[in-house]
């Protein structure tokens, strides 16, 4: 079979996969359409409720990129602080560790051909 | 067709350069005949390029000598040595070269939409027919100085292509950053070959891999080769570079690039196979491919999360993948002298990081092409100040969820067939690799999904009222990559089997190379 592919300890059959994603939205499918339907297009009932506050305008109430995660940078921010160091956006900078790198593995090389 | 198939390897590279000289004559008469020329070339190239794949799987490794009497003959009846420019083709050289046309194909048809608004276009696709050229030249060479000059040609028209849209400033800067890393590493490409030559008055890699000795200037040479080719090729922590540049060039371009990025790694993966082979002190050398595979994949990711730039935020995505496939070749590479764990699964592993490099891609491409979409429709690359957008992109949308799918490794999509294997396969070289790739495949759905919050979903804002879908010729470049990512993950045993083990043999069995060479000697 061209679609079941040997890793060498299991086998992985994309096919029966697609299979269970199937049967699954159709479930899915089937549950919703046993939901309610009497609702009133166009009026208030479609309108989002915010326990009745105001509800605000589309953008304003969009979380941006830039609120997403907080925790996830907070936790690792002396990482990122490490890190961005390094992307200091100067072409000099690059070439240094260019230049670095090629100097740590022809030592890496030597040394390793000593042994 | 026996013809053509003996011609194939040569045609396959006049044939984008004819029509890159061709196409700025074309476009001074018609912008559509133009159009028409790129995309019936590179259709041609692709059809030729599976029609040579196919060959090499029935009959072996292809070789086509310049000049010669006839193309196997490689080297002339007076010299024992082969001197001539000789391209070698193996399973190896074909997959990139599969790859390497389909993504052509998208990324110019991509482009009709796309550029559309820009001024010089004939140039635009003279440039772009250039780096296709200089891309099936680095997969095709079978020497080392041709692989340098078409390493360069690939990386001038790329700087080109990158700084094209003059009237953005980032883009110079970008285009300066490339050519001039490029330069450089170009140069010490340039530097390991002149020390090479001079020990062995060889520049052709089989004929050269049958007497190296890895004296210590080899090693010098090795160094060289193999640092140039991996800051060519983004890898932490030489990617310094490569969001700033790639993240600015035209998106079809960007995609273009991303398999110049995988040229650059198969010429680190010859170097280190094919030339050095089992002279290599190969677990050492192993070993530097998995560091830097394994910084690329955490620091490419981690970095990738904190971006507010849609498309650096794809090109430290890009960094992060590639590491996956220095860690599964890398694995392979550490192993190359001991057949028990090749077998046991060295040769799995490299299996799982070359099968990454066809599933990469497929998926990193569209996913620049979304991004690439976006900022067409938008005129922002800024995520924080977009929101909303499948009300109006809905096939953009859809073809960013199957680019995310696929790229986060999540099943079925093809991601997840090649990140299987490198998982289960560099397990047992070390687990530390397995639970590091686990980890940035769950911080990449992560950061996609922010991305998709950010900037397809929420209600409609009011900025992006006039936003449409992207044109026609845009969605079928998408389409074209998405298609593949389909095709591959509905048959990855048939991929597998036909493309990606035939690869990896053909990086593991260096004699067959070194034989293809000298073998051919009348």
């Amino acid at each position: 079979m061209t679609a079941i592919l040997e890793s060498g300890y299991a086998f992985w059959n994309p096919i029966i996969w697609i299979i269970v994603f199937i049967v699954v939205g159709i479930m899915v499918y089937f549950f919703r359409r046993q939901g309610q339907k009497e609702y009133k297009k166009d009026t208030d009932q479609t309108q989002i409720f915010l326990c009745g506050e105001e509800v605000p305008e589309a953008g304003e109430r969009h979380i941006r990129v830039g609120n997403i995660y907080w925790g996830f940078f907070e936790t690792l921010k002396e990482y990122y602080t490490q890190v961005l160091k390094i992307h200091t956006g100067i072409i000099n900078d690059y070439i240094l560790w260019f230049v670095g790198a090629m100097a740590l593995s022809v030592i890496i090389l030597l040394v390793a051909g000593l042994g | 067709m026996a013809d053509l198939m003996t011609h194939g390897a040569i045609l396959i590279i006049a044939i984008p350069l004819l029509a890159a000289f061709l196409t700025p004559l074309v476009g001074m008469a018609s912008q559509k005949a133009r159009n028409i020329l790129v995309v019936v070339s590179l259709l041609f190239v692709v059809v030729l390029v599976f029609a040579l794949a196919r060959d090499i799987s029935i009959n072996g490794i292809h070789v086509y000598t310049l000049g010669a009497t006839a193309p196997e003959v490689t080297t002339p009846g007076n010299f024992i040595v082969p001197v001539r420019i000789i391209l070698e083709v193996d399973g190896m050289s074909m997959l990139m070269a599969m790859l390497w046309s389909i993504v052509s194909l998208a990324a110019a048809i991509f482009s009709f939409s796309h550029i559309a608004n820009e001024t010089g276009q004939n140039r635009f696709y003279t440039l772009l027919l250039l780096m296709v050229t200089g891309g099936f030249g680095m997969m095709f060479t079978g020497d080392l100085f041709n692989l340098f000059v078409f390493l360069e040609i690939a990386s001038i028209s790329g700087a080109a292509l990158i700084a094209y849209r003059t009237k953005f400033a980032d883009t110079q800067e970008g285009g300066f950053k490339y050519i001039v890393v490029s330069a450089i590493a170009s140069l010490m490409v340039l530097f390991a070959i002149g020390l090479l030559y001079a020990q062995y008055n060889l520049l052709n890699i089989g004929a050269l891999a049958e007497v190296i000795q890895y004296t210590t200037v080899d090693k010098i040479a090795l160094a060289l080769l193999l640092i140039a080719f991996t800051i060519k090729a983004g890898m932490v922590p030489l990617h310094l570079w490569f969001p700033d540049a790639y993240s600015v060039a035209p998106a079809s371009i960007t995609g273009m690039l991303v398999i110049t990025s995988h040229a650059c790694m198969y010429a680190a993966f010859r170097v280190c196979f094919s030339l050095y082979g089992n002279m290599l002190d190969a677990p050492v050398v192993g070993w530097i491919l998995i560091v830097f595979g394994l910084l690329s994949m955490f620091v490419g990711v981690t970095m990738a999360i904190f971006q507010k730039d849609v498309m650096r935020f794809m090109s430290y995505h890009a960094i992060s993948q590639l590491g996956y496939m220095w860690v599964g070749v890398g694995v392979g590479l550490a192993v190359l002298g001991n057949a028990e764990l090749l077998a046991t699964y060295g040769r799995d592993a490299m299996s799982g990081g070359i099968f990454h490099i066809l599933n990469h891609a497929m998926y990193k491409p569209l996913l620049f092409f979304t991004g690439g979409a976006l900022f067409h429709m938008t005129g922002t690359r800024d995520l924080s100040k977009m929101g909303g957008l499948a009300h109006k992109m809905k096939w953009t949308a859809i073809l960013y969820i199957i680019g995310t799918l696929s790229i986060s490794g999540i099943p079925p999509l093809n991601g997840f067939s090649s990140k299987i294997l490198i998982y289960e396969s560099v397990y047992q070289f070390n687990a530390i690799l397995t639970i590091t790739g686990i980890v940035v495949s769950i911080l990449t759905l992560a950061s996609f999904t922010k991305a998709f919050h950010s900037a397809f979903m929420g209600a409609e804002l009011p900025e992006y009222g006039k936003v449409t879908e992207v044109p026609k010729s845009m969605i079928i470049g998408m389409a074209i990559l998405a298609a593949g990512i389909v095709f591959i993950t509905l048959f990855p045993s048939l991929v597998v089997d036909r493309a990606i083990q035939p690869a990896a043999d053909a990086l593991i069995n260096q004699g067959a190379y070194i034989d293809a060479i000298t073998g051919a000697i009348p």
